[in-house]
């Protein structure tokens, strides 16, 4: 009954590819909040990371950051952050400087605020979706 | 048939999806998870499994370099969000490459490939050997060398003609692991190779000088598998 009615009742923003989601998830609602959760709250900490990596000029330290924080867009339905991030890590690959690529990592860091603003709001949908069934 | 894994993934949240899957899928026991693969290598050192689900970009060493250093061959499938690893891919023969995140429906394809190539090499009867676990390593053993096999409680002895190799194991485990074309349970504590044997008596059996008991269970079984003339 009560994944049933979960099913039927959420849907993920229309900003989200939904498709994907639906697909990923089918009706674990319960672990879509879960993943939602722990991706943004991942995706906080590794974008520390990559900041001190790019002011420390370490651009493979750099590459490593964006390379492991690609997926964690991928989980939250963000398929356009995801390939931004794997574009700028081939970036980081092929640069030689943090100058060559300041322009394009402040870019990263609008899209990583831009997605964690429509992650959380998704974590609040899901929490206050699920926690209604409780 | 259950396949026995092991997790080698630095993203946990990656990692859980496919915890979650393989409980779901219902034919994967996963067994350790590990975040980088020099701990998974040590693991594997001591340790036999049938399937690594592999990442390739993770701290320190990568997948492929733990491909490098594996004494044996079990299936791999590798779980990146990277494209380009494709061809090393095909070149470590791995049996499925996952592009991070992928669906449960996509998981299930991989396990099926899984599967098909395990009924494949069972059936090509290229298990000509098995590695077991002695003196702290993965030791080789051809079965045209393994007299037979004693159970010794928690711990089995193999006798070859050579030298004796006491592992931490069961005759029950082993009867499904050891190739049924040269080996069969002749006694709960007995597995030999029929190929071996040098005559039977009543309800014993004799393999280079040692006497081996054959239980009314296995005895009807033992003489069909023996070409009497």
């Amino acid at each position: 009954m009560h994944n049933t009615e979960n099913k039927i009742m959420f849907a993920f923003s229309e900003e989200l590819d939904t498709a994907f989601l639906y697909d990923l998830y089918g009706d674990d609602l319960q672990q879509a909040e879960m993943v939602f959760e722990s991706s943004a709250q991942q995706i906080k900490t590794e974008i520390v990371l990559a900041q001190a990596r790019f002011y420390d000029s370490d651009l493979q330290g750099l590459k490593k950051v964006i390379h492991k924080m690609k997926p964690l867009f991928g989980y939250i339905g963000m398929n356009e952050a995801m390939e931004e991030f794997a574009a700028f890590e081939k970036v980081c690959q092929e640069e030689k400087t943090a100058a060559d690529i300041e322009q394009k990592f402040q870019y990263i860091l609008i899209t990583t605020q831009q997605s964690l603003l429509k992650a959380e709001k998704e974590v609040k949908r899901l929490k206050q979706f699920n926690t209604q069934y409780l | 048939m259950k396949y026995q894994s092991i997790i080698v993934e630095d993203l946990q949240v990656a990692a859980e999806f496919l915890r979650k899957f393989c409980e779901k899928s219902g034919v994967i026991d996963v067994v350790q998870h590990f975040l980088n693969a020099e701990d998974a290598l040590q693991f594997l050192k001591d340790n036999v499994v049938d399937l690594i689900f592999l990442d390739v970009e993770m701290p320190g060493a990568s997948g492929f370099e733990l491909l490098d250093q594996l004494v044996y061959t079990p299936q791999v499938i590798l779980t990146t969000s990277k494209t380009e690893y494709a061809y090393s891919a095909f070149q470590y023969n791995v049996t499925d490459y996952l592009k991070k995140p992928f669906t449960y429906q996509r998981f299930l394809e991989a396990v099926q490939k899984v599967s098909k190539k395990s009924e494949q090499a069972n059936g090509n009867s290229e298990q000509d050997h098995l590695f077991i676990k002695s003196d702290g390593k993965l030791i080789r053993l051809h079965n045209d060398d393994i007299l037979f096999i004693e159970s010794m409680g928690d711990y089995v002895k193999f006798i070859t003609p050579a030298k004796k190799y006491i592992t931490h194991n069961t005759i029950k485990n082993l009867e499904t692991k050891v190739n049924p074309q040269v080996f069969m349970k002749v006694h709960r504590s007995y597995i030999v190779n029929f190929t071996k044997i040098n005559d039977i008596q009543e309800n014993v059996l004799f393999i280079n000088g040692n006497m081996i008991p054959i239980s009314k269970t296995h005895k009807s079984g033992v003489m069909q598998k023996i070409n009497i003339i």
